[in-house]
């Protein structure tokens, strides 16, 4: 084991790896700080020289993108929505997660994979579909039947995460509460939620940022202007970009208020990301 | 406080054959009584207590605590404790939340939960440690923290798993003395499990020796060192083990290489009446000493001397008909013979032999 760590450690492959990740990571970040750089710049700048730094200091550009646009009105909507259906499955999720990872029954394992299935099911695919059934259930331009369709939908990958996560918890451990006097919901709340922290929030934050980013299914959902999310916001603002004269600096501050938020979220909590997937993996 | 009783219970794993994890295993604890349920792996001690505490199936016959059916009572409705091999401490709870955990479930008023913790924690030596979490405790707080939570629930059965398994040997030896000394003291029935059969003969007011999920013996560490069963629990119990070989019988007694061991007449008639010419011979090493120039004895050459300070334990190989047959025999440690010697070996005492049915293994001397 320690022979085959230190050979992983210096061999070529190990070193082709290395490179590749840096590149990697150079490219996001260099993307990212253009980003940020060209929504501080003015728009005939931008097109003069797209990778100079003339004119940066636009604060501007990002009021501009916020008043023009609607984005306050949309930033709470995708706050409620986002928040709401993220917390809502993991809260969904989690008792069903953790009775698949403790019932050892025929139909358990076929659940199980029944939720598997659901992980593999791309969202285009059934969009029609789901359009018709929230006509019928006059849930169709409603952020109701938005976060609706989000719970339902994140459903299936954060119970397949939360198993593995409860699977992976010592059981002697809630053997001990259960002699202690604990019962299976008490077994649950005061010692299974409470162990697998990591794993719940890890199942939040994936949600918030996939849900965040979320676009089809809002486009095809929702029409109000008022009723809109940041991702239509957005694409609101690059229509109306479209017809009165595109302002670049405005529409880069516009895609960096999008990003921003899910960037800071990963800067604070992006160890607890990794931990929790990884979790059970190794040991 | 309770007695216990296994009435003919057996848990059976499916399978192809179907597993008999626990085989008709009947077996009544008194009150107060402290049991060690010993034996290899696999032979179903841990399974047979899991019974017991309500986290394995009884699939045939019955458990009865104090007298209560509770064969398909769950855990919580026992009244029972139990020390787990790991320990099995909730890792996000402080160590005085572990100990009073029971307690709060059972809505106990929270001045008299803190009351019975300290107490528990001034018994085990854990004041100084209440308000941290297990993680910053060392094995040995640990296995403390696991008895205190057991102790302040006052079950009527303590049942515990290995608990010792999981420290170095020094304070095994210390712990051990202390559990036994806590279970004296509290006087509650006690069932424990454990491999190591030094635990099993310390602890024990009795000892249950069990193999292939099948009882072999219960009785008093002494009773079971000096009359085993048969021969599986002939081997199991003593360190070193007896040495058991299959050895021709005359009419004299059994023959081994130049001894004949006299045997009784009890136990020659028990041989003849099965119609036997040979039976598993056993002796333990301490039974067996070096004998003078001038007595009768086995020859044996000298394989390995193991010096324990007092004693010394001599590894041999003795001629029994064809093949040679290695033996363990106890010295003085002061004199030990040298590697590569030829010694005579005999009896200390004609009587601390035993004989078991060559194919049965059933104890044949009365």
């Amino acid at each position: 084991m320690v022979a085959r760590s230190m050979r992983a450690e210096h061999g070529p492959l190990r070193r082709v790896g290395t490179t590749c990740v840096w590149s990697l990571v150079a490219f996001n970040l260099g993307v990212l700080a253009w980003m940020l750089l060209t929504a501080l710049r003015e728009h005939t700048a931008i097109f003069r020289s797209p990778w100079g730094l003339d004119t940066a200091g636009q604060f501007g550009n990002f009021l501009k993108a916020w008043n023009d646009s609607d984005f306050g009105r949309a930033a709470l909507n995708t706050v409620l929505v986002v928040v709401g259906a993220s917390v809502t499955v993991v809260a969904v999720s989690a008792p069903a997660a953790y009775a698949l990872a403790r019932t050892r029954t025929r139909a358990s394992g076929a659940l199980s994979t029944l939720f598997a299935v659901g992980v593999g099911v791309p969202v285009q695919v059934i969009v029609v579909p789901l359009f018709v059934m929230m006509q019928d259930a006059g849930l169709v331009n409603s952020l109701t039947g938005l976060f609706v369709l989000y719970v339902a939908l994140s459903a299936p990958f954060t119970v397949f995460l939360l198993t593995g996560f409860f699977g992976s918890l010592p059981e002697e451990v809630e053997e001990a509460a259960a002699i202690d006097g604990a019962g299976v919901v008490g077994t649950f709340v005061r010692i299974a939620l409470p162990l697998a922290r990591g794993g719940l929030l890890t199942a939040l934050l994936l949600n918030l940022v996939g849900l965040w980013n979320e676009t089809l299914l809002a486009l095809v959902l929702v029409q109000d202007g008022e009723k809109q999310t940041l991702p239509l916001a957005l694409l609101g603002f690059l229509q109306t970009q479209q017809y009165s004269g595109a302002d670049y600096g405005v529409l880069f501050a516009g895609v960096a208020i999008l990003v921003l938020p899910v960037l800071a979220l990963y800067l604070w909590l992006g160890r607890r990301i990794i931990e929790g997937m990884t979790v059970g993996a190794v040991k | 406080m309770a007695e216990v009783a296994y009435v003919n219970a057996s848990r059976v794993f499916p399978g192809t054959p179907p597993v008999r994890a626990v085989d008709n295993l009947e077996l009544s604890v008194a009150d107060g009584e402290f049991l060690v349920l010993v034996g290899p792996s696999g032979s179903g001690k841990s399974t047979a207590l899991r019974m017991l505490a309500g986290l394995e199936d009884v699939d045939e016959g019955a458990i009865t605590i104090g007298g209560k059916d509770v064969t398909n009572t769950p855990p919580k409705g026992r009244d029972i404790a139990m020390v787990f091999q790991s320990y099995a401490l909730y890792p996000h709870m402080t160590v005085a939340e572990n100990m009073g955990f029971a307690l709060k479930l059972r809505g106990v008023p929270k001045a008299q939960i803190r009351e019975k913790v300290a107490e528990a924690a001034r018994m085990l030596d854990l004041t100084k440690y209440l308000d941290r979490k297990p993680k910053a405790l060392s094995g040995g707080q640990r296995q403390r923290v696991a008895m205190g939570r057991a102790i302040v629930r006052e079950p009527s059965v303590f049942l515990m798993d290995e608990p010792l398994s999981n420290l170095d040997a020094k304070l095994r030896v210390e712990t051990r003395a202390n559990i036994a000394a806590l279970q004296q003291r509290l006087g509650t029935t006690t069932i424990y499990v454990t491999h190591d059969q030094v635990e099993a003969m310390t602890m024990g007011h009795r000892v249950a020796v069990l193999k292939d999920g099948v009882l072999q013996q219960c009785a008093s560490p002494r009773e079971l060192y000096d009359r085993p069963a048969n021969a599986f629990v002939a081997s199991f119990i003593g360190s070193p083990a007896m040495n058991l070989k299959t050895v021709p019988l005359t009419a004299e007694g059994a023959r081994l290489d130049g001894l004949v061991v006299p045997l009784s007449r009890a136990a020659l008639d028990g041989a003849a009446a099965e119609g036997l010419s040979e039976v598993t011979f056993g002796v333990r090493p301490e039974s067996l000493r070096l004998a003078s120039a001038d007595e009768d004895g086995m020859e044996m050459t000298v394989e390995l001397v193991e010096e324990l300070g007092a004693d010394a334990y001599v590894y041999g190989s003795v001629r029994i008909g064809e093949h040679p047959e290695r033996f363990i025999v106890r010295v003085d440690g002061r004199t030990p013979p040298a590697f590569g010697q030829q010694v005579k070996v005999t009896l200390r005492d004609a009587d601390e032999v035993h004989l078991f049915h060559p194919e049965t293994g059933l104890r044949l001397s009365a």
